[in-house]
């Protein structure tokens, strides 16, 4: 007979390695930091670093449009556009992770 | 964000529409604008676009240059002009309104389809974050 238990056992720290391979997969950063140290944390971390990124290049387009330097209004548009959809994304991922975590948390032992 | 390449896209799209405006715009503004029978009259101005190819590039379209119309111009008989020669010509760029009017809309369209695109692609991937949550 084949152990109940036998789908529990890659839960775990396999198991949160696992969402950030999923995160990976869907394109949130680099596929090399899931393989190896630092897991999903680093994965993290690097979809923080993106989102930085996008919002500065925002906040220099509304610091040009503020001055006057803004070429194109679109410009500034999209990219704060991009910027908040890149924040709802990583908020949904770690949102997601932590609720996978509690999940794992609750579980009666 | 690689995610959402299509913003990128269509802010090309953007961009180029907005040239295209600004070409017409400038064809527009100097429509009456005379000059001496010896010299040549304002020259229309186009807008060359070209696609990035989206197997290669990352899609989306750039305006590679601008092109010029002739200068030819047509001559207009106004003896009080200052600029007129001495048998009382001018020369006006050949410039028909009707056309610059049609590519306006085209270019206003195309600009507010390109919008239309990146409202769409914000709400998809919007409703693809909301995937699953409870």
């Amino acid at each position: 007979m084949t152990s109940p238990f036998g789908g529990i056992v890659p839960v775990g720290i396999g198991g949160i390695a696992g969402v950030a391979s999923t995160a990976a997969t869907t394109g949130t950063t680099g596929t090399q930091a899931t393989q190896g140290d630092g897991g999903f944390a680093a994965v993290l971390a690097a979809s923080f670093d993106r989102l930085q990124g996008t919002q500065s290049a925002a906040d220099s387009l509304a610091t040009q449009a503020a001055t006057g330097d803004l070429k194109d209004v679109h410009d500034y548009m999209i990219a704060s556009n991009e910027a908040s959809l890149a924040t709802e994304m990583v908020v949904t991922i770690k949102n997601k992770a932590v609720e996978a975590f509690n999940e794992i948390m609750r579980m009666p032992v | 964000m690689a995610v959402f390449d299509t913003l990128g896209i269509s802010g090309s799209g953007l961009l180029v529409h907005r040239k295209w405006l600004d070409a017409v715009s400038d064809n527009i503004s100097n429509i009456n604008t005379a000059t001496r029978t010896n010299e040549d009259a304002f020259k229309e101005r186009f807008i060359v676009a070209r696609a990035v190819d989206y197997g290669s590039g990352e899609g989306g379209v750039r305006a590679a240059r601008a092109e010029f119309g002739s200068g030819q111009g047509r001559l207009v008989y106004d003896p009080t002009h200052p600029l007129a020669d001495k048998d009382g010509m001018v020369k006006y760029p050949d410039i028909d309104l009707g056309g610059q009017m049609t590519q306006l809309l085209m270019a206003q369209r195309g600009y507010q389809a390109n919008l239309a695109v990146v409202e769409r692609a914000t709400t998809a991937y919007q409703a693809a974050l909301q995937l699953g949550r409870r």
